[in-house]
């Protein structure tokens, strides 16, 4: 995992804000919503990069931006070098079968009235690259993929499952063959037992197509086990990267380590001794964020100064390592301890 | 003497098309202070226990055809309503997963929490009022008092959670059941519900019944765990020890299959096989069998009943528990458990 | 066993259904709406075969100018009008009218409303707000007065009056389609069509609209009886077709209605028909509703 070798996806300071317009008769723009707010990142070929973050962090909405669902109010998006920002939609086109989404809900992903076999060759009759009977034997192909019975071709997505359904929505995605994957929350929605089949799935389409993933969630022990490197998000920034063995054994962001100590561990004995940081307050809104660092105003480590005026930057710590913090180095070495916030009332 | 028996409980859900058995004979006892985790999935029936219990299940479908649930000498589900609308809410309280709903979004909140107040414990309104504001503070509600008059909607998802916890505690009940009350939640809100959910049950000595498909959050809160697949408890026992020696394939199956962050990263999950079954018949053999690697003849057959192993009070219904080889590597921790 | 077997297994047991035919099974087993259905089938039967069913011409003189007409007896099953034509002919020919009057306004209102709605939902901006205004200024006038509106322009040819009633439903069948697109255009299905590069064309015809067609069906269906009940509410008050030959429900109704002491059979039997029609299309109508409701479904 080298930075030199070049990307399949470069993020450049990415904006994407939404207005916010209200009014009587003629609806004004009043405000905007940050959801991203300056964000940059590379995702390398063949990796598994995590997201992860709570509501309103603007991870959806990165995913979505990568595939122009959404348009980017500022900077730059790269796939292979080439620079998608302002494609035209027709432009898009050709680009979109190398790109292609898996989404959370299994229950509103699948057009309810078109049948299995449809759903899962849809991406071949809209790019016309297949035609007729090439594409049901496709699809019969990509049904033993992802572990569906051949009859699944002539059924509808109410006879299945949850985790079934998601199967459905991944043989969909690689119905083109595409490069890059941005699962967003696949596993969410499906029960625990379930969520364990469709990782392994994931992780054996990987191998076999050589896929590169970006890996939506909030499930921070799910991301770990899945991604190579994590990127943590809050309220439209990212606030730390790292490989993931070494964000959970020494996480530099305040954010970070509050997330880690808030996720439950199946284990009593684990759970009795853990020191706990809780973070206090809620998640501020995206239409008005805090002033300077985001974090500030639920930071247990905040400083008297900077925290509140001056936008921290994402810095390189370590091996791969970074963190938008500005006092990264003193929290890790302890000369910060970490101190109680009052939540503000909103 | 405990303080609520539920024995073989049986809900039926009955449509035209079809019967689902969501309950199959449910049995557990509840002590005075005791924290109970009731773990699952989805459609193991864990939500539908408590609604059978406290008389409110959807209905014209949903019956309970068996069982008896008795709380304080007297058996609930034969209570006729206007009895049963004195023991909900006043001794036995209930918190659901999606606070939006559970609260009215026409009331103020504190109309809703002083309504409760005056209705079970008969107090005068200035006195509800009061305690409300202190109610509030209690879950953790900063301002409290100004924010009686203040719409569900315009507090955040983890402070209608508190508002919620507030209004199940104001009557101070002896059982407090919590259906999925963070699943809704990001996980540093979840982090501070459970807080304040344990701090609760704690300072008001209440039992609480805690029903969740988190594996983490029931290590965290419980003192006692069942683990519930297909309607029935397949494995019950103290948290720890169940953690420590899963004896029943499914409850190891759920361990093995859920990534830990404090492990090493596996290479693989190892997921259960195949999905939970749909209830819509009698099972004859034990209901897990299809998934399990243990399986026999015998448990295709004949349906394994609770009984003791390792502990007296740890209880497995299974005819080929886990063996010692298959246990996952852990410290036992022989310590008394306290809470957090 | 792999997984797949496992699950292959399972769905062995069922047959494939799609959601049209799982609703057109809840609809059979609907007691009311078959009863419903059936009568309506009936409907139609009389309605084809008019000439055979009719004992006379619809304006066949068969018996006396009369201020009392003859009562239900003998060759006359309901009886005679008072201009001497037997009242069973003229309710049997009544009955293509009224199917016809049905049929024509729906379609009008169909095609048009779910242009408009269509569109609206689609496009959004400030296509959708000039239409949806426009909608509204339909609205607000009561539907029968609009009807009576637009007839006074068009004319009261049986044809005109079918466009007019058919006007009334426009904004209703806009309205109804505008919003289930808007709630469908949402969905994560049409992202993911739209995230694999799906033209807007292909995202409104394969994926929103056969979505959003539940409830216009529904609706289509009830005005169907309403334009039944609106035609025959024109011949009321004196608006109704201008041809005093056609045998219209509505219209023999309320020619008779003031004279019920003498020849209350002339109110009864069309007012009977009508009923009948009425009912049976909404009880078509309410199973319809209830069979393509995806959350009743099992």
């Amino acid at each position: 995992m080298t930075a030199a070798s070049d990307p399949l996806v470069r993020v450049e300071n990415l904006k994407v804000w939404f207005k916010i317009r209200s009014g009587l008769i003629i609806d004004r723009h009043v405000g905007d919503i940050r959801a991203v707010d300056d964000v940059s990142f590379d995702i390398i070929r063949g990796e598994t990069l995590g997201l992860v973050g709570e509501s309103g962090c603007g991870k959806t909405t990165v995913g979505r931006t990568l595939v122009r669902l959404y348009e980017p109010t500022d900077g730059s998006v790269f796939f292979d070098g080439e620079d998608i920002s302002h494609l035209s939609q027709r432009e898009l086109r050709p680009l979109r079968r190398r790109m292609q989404m898996v989404f959370q809900d299994p229950y509103s992903s699948l057009n309810p009235r078109q049948s299995v076999g449809n759903i899962i060759g849809e991406p071949m009759r809209v790019h016309s690259s297949a035609t007729g009977g090439d594409v049901d034997g496709a699809v019969r192909h990509l049904l033993d993929v992802v572990g569906l019975p051949r009859s699944a071709y002539s059924r509808y997505p109410h006879e299945f499952s949850g985790g079934q359904r998601q199967r459905i929505g991944l043989a969909r995605s690689l119905a083109l063959n595409p490069d890059l994957i941005i699962a967003d929350e696949p596993v969410s929605a499906l029960d625990v037992s379930i969520q364990a089949q469709i990782i392994n799935l994931l992780e054996d389409l990987q191998d076999e197509f050589h896929l590169t993933f970006l890996f939506i969630a909030h499930d921070l022990a799910v991301v770990r086990h899945i991604s190579d490197r994590i990127a943590v998000m809050y309220l439209g920034k990212i606030v730390e990267i790292a490989p993931s063995d070494d964000l959970y054994a020494s996480p530099l962001h305040p954010y970070t380590i509050g997330l880690l100590s808030a996720i439950p561990i199946p284990d009593p004995a684990v759970e009795r001794g853990r020191e706990r940081i809780i973070l206090t307050g809620d998640l501020p809104s995206p239409a008005s964020p805090p002033s300077g660092c985001r974090f500030h105003t639920r930071c247990p480590f905040r400083q008297p100064h900077r925290c509140d005026t001056e936008v921290p930057e994402l810095r390189v710590l370590g091996d791969g390592h970074a963190v938008a913090c500005h006092f990264a180095e003193e929290i890790k070495a302890g000369a910060i301890r970490p101190h109680e916030v009052q939540p503000e009332p909103l | 003497m405990a303080l609520l028996s539920v024995r073989d409980l049986e809900v039926r859900f009955v449509t035209r098309r079809a019967t689902v058995h969501a309950v199959n004979g449910v049995s557990f006892d509840l002590e005075p202070g005791e924290t109970l985790g009731i773990v699952g999935e989805s459609g193991c029936g864990k939500s539908v226990t408590s609604l059978a219990m406290l008389g409110i299940l959807p209905k014209p479908a949903g019956r309970v055809t068996g069982g008896s649930v008795v709380f304080q000498d007297r058996d609930l589900l034969k209570l006729p309503d206007s009895e049963l609308r004195k023991v909900r809410g006043r001794d036995i309280a209930m918190i659901f997963q999606d606070p939006m709903t559970s609260l009215n979004p026409v009331l103020t909140v504190g109309r809703q929490l002083t309504e409760a107040l005056t209705a079970h414990l008969s107090m005068d309104k200035k006195e509800a009022v009061k305690q409300a504001g202190e109610l509030l503070d209690r879950v953790g509600i900063p301002a409290a008092a100004t924010r009686l008059n203040d719409y569900p909607h315009q507090f955040s998802g983890g402070m209608r959670q508190r508002v919620m916890i507030a209004m199940a505690i104001s009557c101070r009940p002896k059982v407090l059941i919590a259906d999925e009350p963070t699943t809704a939640l990001d996980v540093t809100i979840q982090a501070q519900i459970l807080d304040v959910l344990s701090t609760l049950v704690r300072e008001e000595g209440m039992a609480l019944i805690l029903i969740t498909h988190d594996l983490g959050v029931v290590a965290g809160v419980c003192r006692r765990t069942n683990v519930m697949y297909a309607g029935r408890f397949v494995e019950t026992g103290s948290t720890d020890e169940l953690y420590a020696r899963p004896r029943h394939p499914y409850t190891l199956g759920l361990l093995k299959s859920v990534p830990r962050l404090d492990a090493a990263r596996r290479e693989r999950l190892e997921p259960i096989a195949g999905a939970p079954p749909s209830n819509m018949h009698e099972a004859t053999g034990c209901p897990f069998a299809p998934r399990c690697v243990y399986a026999t003849q015998e448990s295709r057959e004949r349906m394994p009943e609770l009984r003791p192993i390792d502990r007296h009070d740890h209880l497995v219904a299974c005819w080929n528990p886990v063996p010692d080889a298959d246990l996952p590597e852990h410290e036992i921790v022989a310590a008394e458990w306290e809470p957090r | 066993m792999s997984i797949a077997e496992a699950e292959a297994q399972e769905l062995q047991l069922e047959q494939p259904a799609g959601l049209w035919r799982d609703a057109l099974d809840r609809f059979r087993h609907n007691p009311a709406a078959m009863a419903g259905l059936v009568v309506l089938i009936l409907l139609i039967l009389v309605a084809l075969f008019a000439p055979l069913l009719a004992r006379f011409g619809p304006n066949q003189q068969v018996g006396p100018l009369t201020t009392d007409p003859a009562g239900p007896g003998g060759e006359f099953w309901f009886g005679l009008d008072r201009q001497g034509k037997d009242l069973y002919s003229r309710l049997i020919y009544g009955t293509r009218l009224s199917l016809l009057v049905g049929l024509v306004s729906v379609a009008v209102g169909l095609s048009l409303g779910l242009v408009l709605g269509a569109v609206s939902g689609y496009l959004g901006g400030w296509i959708d707000n000039l239409i949806m205004r426009v909608m509204d200024v339909m609205l607000s006038i009561p539907g029968l007065l609009l009807a009576i509106g637009l007839i006074t322009v068009l004319g009261r040819g049986l044809f005109q009056i079918m466009l007019a009633v058919g006007i009334v439903n426009v904004p209703i069948f806009a309205r109804l389609l505008r919003s289930g697109i808007l709630s469908q255009r949402e969905s994560d299905y049409v992202t993911a069509a739209r995230s694999l590069g799906a033209p807007g064309r292909r995202l409104l015809l394969v994926h929103i609209l056969p979505n959003s067609l539940a409830p216009v069906i529904v609706q289509a269906t009830l005005a169907m009886a309403t334009a039944i009940i609106d035609v025959a509410g024109l011949s009321f008050l004196g608006l109704g077709p201008a041809d005093p030959g056609l045998p219209e429900w509505g219209r023999i109704l309320a020619e008779n209605a003031s004279r019920l002491e003498s020849g209350s059979h002339l109110v009864f039997f069309p007012g009977f028909a009508i009923v009948i029609s009425v009912l049976s299309i909404n009880l078509i109508g309410d199973g319809l509703r209830e069979s393509l409701d995806p959350k009743l479904r099992a």
